[in-house]
């Protein structure tokens, strides 16, 4: 009797999950989004910013993703969401060059697709929602750290790996925003500490041996922040250097707060989720980008450029001792 | 001083360290002080203690490729004690016993499975890697409380106590080199396994010994790391294999075996720490560094194979 009273409470818990699974008397339009990984705190920062969205504009959020960052299991799933009918599907792309199939079935299908946080670019997407240019990354950390250190001064770079085309395009624009604005900034030349925190550890205390009146160090690479953050702890540089970098607020927090870091620019990802979603509804009422749009919720208006069809979150986040415990990615 | 003394590798190495010392000294003002030597001396501990067990393996003409790995593995379960508030003693123990274990692992692959030991490591790398992923989930272990800081950044009479650390492990190292029929056999293994074998030397044993050692050893190493970094990071561990394997030829190992220097090593180790740190105070890109590692590495080889080719043309010559 029990365990027919368990079979039962089952049954009516799994019909009731597949008729909304599957709504029966649909009314609210579905938006997914893929992420490139599942279970890790930026794209769960994300998904919580989608969800926050779809409450909001009133449609369903559905957010699966692979558990390793393999493309092919991507495209499946992918693949299997536009089986499963939903308005529109956004993902974070992880191979841009085998991507054109699936979007030529979605189109087939009449699925909205566009790509988010990662783009195809050469694609035939919808749209790219951007999460922040990579000149206002660059020029941003520059500003943040000229009003900080009086616009004068020696500054050193650690980057990550020689080769990551990201972080060279960043550096690119910090050499041109302090040639452009700040004559007595000596940006010196970067170093490239590879993937770890060691290896940019050592290549700050160095630094600032080198140069005993160093006011500031950037760490480009998010791997390299931890190591340059330390390396002015241990050297008791706290308050003479002021480190920063792109590094998420789980990362530097604890650099945050013993005053090793100054602060950091990154974007917030929840907000990135949140325009995604908000993007898709656009979508799929068939309204088009206009060149800015305020979209309720998110305090600065989100750019169209209607040639790349790239839609911006907005200016980068600063991250500060003041604000960083509001975030947890 | 005899030509022949002059001749041995770490000599060749201390001289050149002070070669670049005095050059660096003339570029920078800041390269010899105190501060900054003691940061040439911190900087390369995990490294020292890492090639220490790698000069062992090369002796028994191994290889380890996984020390990076196991190293990360080893630094995520320090981090995660030092988050759970054990004791320091437990947490002493923790890296040493996990990569002993690992060593163990990869000698029993090399030794049961009779896997080459440059494909058993490869292997057993990218298994470490992944594993660092799925164990850390894509986020790393930062901001730990500096609970081990004392234990590491202290100096006694100017010496970083670090530094006592690495004398204490590099004169254990010597002893059973030197002194420990164990040394012989490692030596005899590396140099002619099928002789070694048949005057007796238990291959199997020796081989679980220098993968264990170098196991403890990286653990240790991993203690370190996180003392110092207060940070594990998917990438810890990266590619010390191979700075590793450098710093050990350089030193005068050979990767054909039979053949073991450890303060060779030492030195090598601190040539290769010296020129990273030189180059950046005297404001050279960091890249050039790599540039010169290789073309010393390089270039002792050439030097060691023309003095080998010499010396057999000497004995066939010889009635």
């Amino acid at each position: 009797m029990r365990r027919q009273i368990q079979w039962s409470a089952c049954l009516v818990v799994g019909l009731t999950l597949f008729t909304s699974e599957f709504g029966l008397g649909q009314s609210k339009p579905k938006v997914a989004f893929v992420p490139q990984i599942v279970g890790i705190p930026y794209f769960n920062a994300m998904e919580a910013g989608g969800k926050d969205a779809a409450e909001k504009f009133g449609v369903d959020f559905v957010y699966t993703g692979p558990t390793d960052t393999n493309p092919a299991e991507q495209l499946r799933i992918v693949n299997g969401l536009i089986d499963q009918g939903v308005s529109a599907v956004s993902l974070s792309v992880l191979d841009a060059s085998s991507i054109d199939p699936i979007i030529k079935k979605a189109k087939d299908k009449g699925v909205k697709i566009f790509t988010s946080d990662s783009d195809a670019p050469n694609s035939e997407r919808e749209v790219y929602v951007a999460q922040a240019l990579d000149q206002d990354l660059g020029f941003t950390i520059i500003d943040e750290l000229a009003k900080r250190i009086g616009e004068q001064g020696t500054v050193g770079i650690v980057s990550g790996e020689a080769t990551a085309t990201n972080l060279n395009t960043w550096i690119k624009f910090m050499q041109q925003r302090v040639k452009e604005k700040y004559p007595k900034i000596d940006l010196l030349p970067p170093q490239f500490a590879g993937g770890t925190a060691q290896r940019a550890f050592q290549l700050a205390t160095d630094l600032m041996t080198a140069h005993p009146d160093l006011k500031g160090l950037i760490a480009v690479a998010s791997t390299t922040c931890p190591g340059v953050g330390q390396a002015i702890e241990s050297a008791g540089k706290i308050g003479q250097v002021i480190g920063t970098g792109y590094g998420s607020p789980n990362t530097i927090r604890s650099y945050l707060k013993s005053g090793a870091f100054g602060f950091s620019v990154l974007w917030n990802p929840r907000d990135l989720g949140y325009l995604t979603v908000w993007a898709g509804k656009q979508l799929i009422d068939g309204k088009p980008f206009a060149e800015s749009n305020a979209v309720p919720g998110l305090e600065a208006p989100a750019k169209y450029d209607s040639e790349t069809k790239v839609l911006l979150l907005g200016p980068p986040t600063v991250f500060t001792k003041e604000n960083v415990d509001q975030f947890n990615f | 001083m005899t030509w022949k003394q002059l001749a041995r590798r770490e000599v060749t190495l201390a001289i050149a360290c002070v070669a670049g010392a005095i050059l660096f000294q003339f570029l920078s003002p800041y390269f010899l002080t105190a501060q900054n030597l003691a940061t040439i001396l911190r900087n390369s501990i995990e490294l020292l203690l890492v090639s220490l067990g790698m000069s062992f393996i090369l002796a028994t003409a191994g290889i380890d490729i996984a020390v990076g790995g196991v190293l990360g593995i080893c630094a995520i379960f320090v981090g995660w004690s030092v988050q759970a508030g054990w004791p320091l003693a437990a947490l002493l123990f923790i890296g040493p016993a996990i990569g002993t274990t690992l060593g163990l692992v990869s000698a029993a692959l090399i030794v049961w499975g009779k896997i080459p030991p440059i494909i058993a490591t490869l292997g057993l790398f990218g298994v470490y890697r992944a594993a660092i992923f799925l164990l850390l989930g894509g986020s790393w272990i930062s901001g730990l409380p500096d609970t081990l800081g004392p234990v590491v950044n202290r100096s006694i009479g100017g010496l970083p106590v670090v530094g006592i650390y690495v004398l204490l492990f590099y004169s254990i190292g010597w002893l059973i080199m030197r002194w420990l029929p164990l040394g012989t056999a490692i030596l005899a293994t590396g140099g002619n396994e099928g002789a070694a074998r048949l005057s007796g030397v238990a291959i199997g044993k020796v081989k679980f010994f220098v993968y264990g050692f170098t196991g403890l050893l990286v653990g240790f190493s991993a203690f370190l790391y996180v003392a110092r970094y207060r940070n594990v990071e998917t990438s810890t561990g990266g590619l010390v294999a191979l700075d590793a394997i450098v710093a050990s030829v350089l030193g005068g190992a050979s990767v054909l075996g039979g053949k073991a220097n450890l303060l060779g090593t030492m030195f090598g180790v601190i040539l290769v720490r010296l020129l990273q740190n030189g180059f950046v105070l005297i404001g050279v890109p960091s890249l050039w560094e790599q540039v010169i590692t290789g073309v010393l590495l390089i270039s002792v080889l050439i030097l060691d194979a023309l003095a080998r080719s010499r010396k057999r043309f000497l004995t066939v010559a010889s009635p």
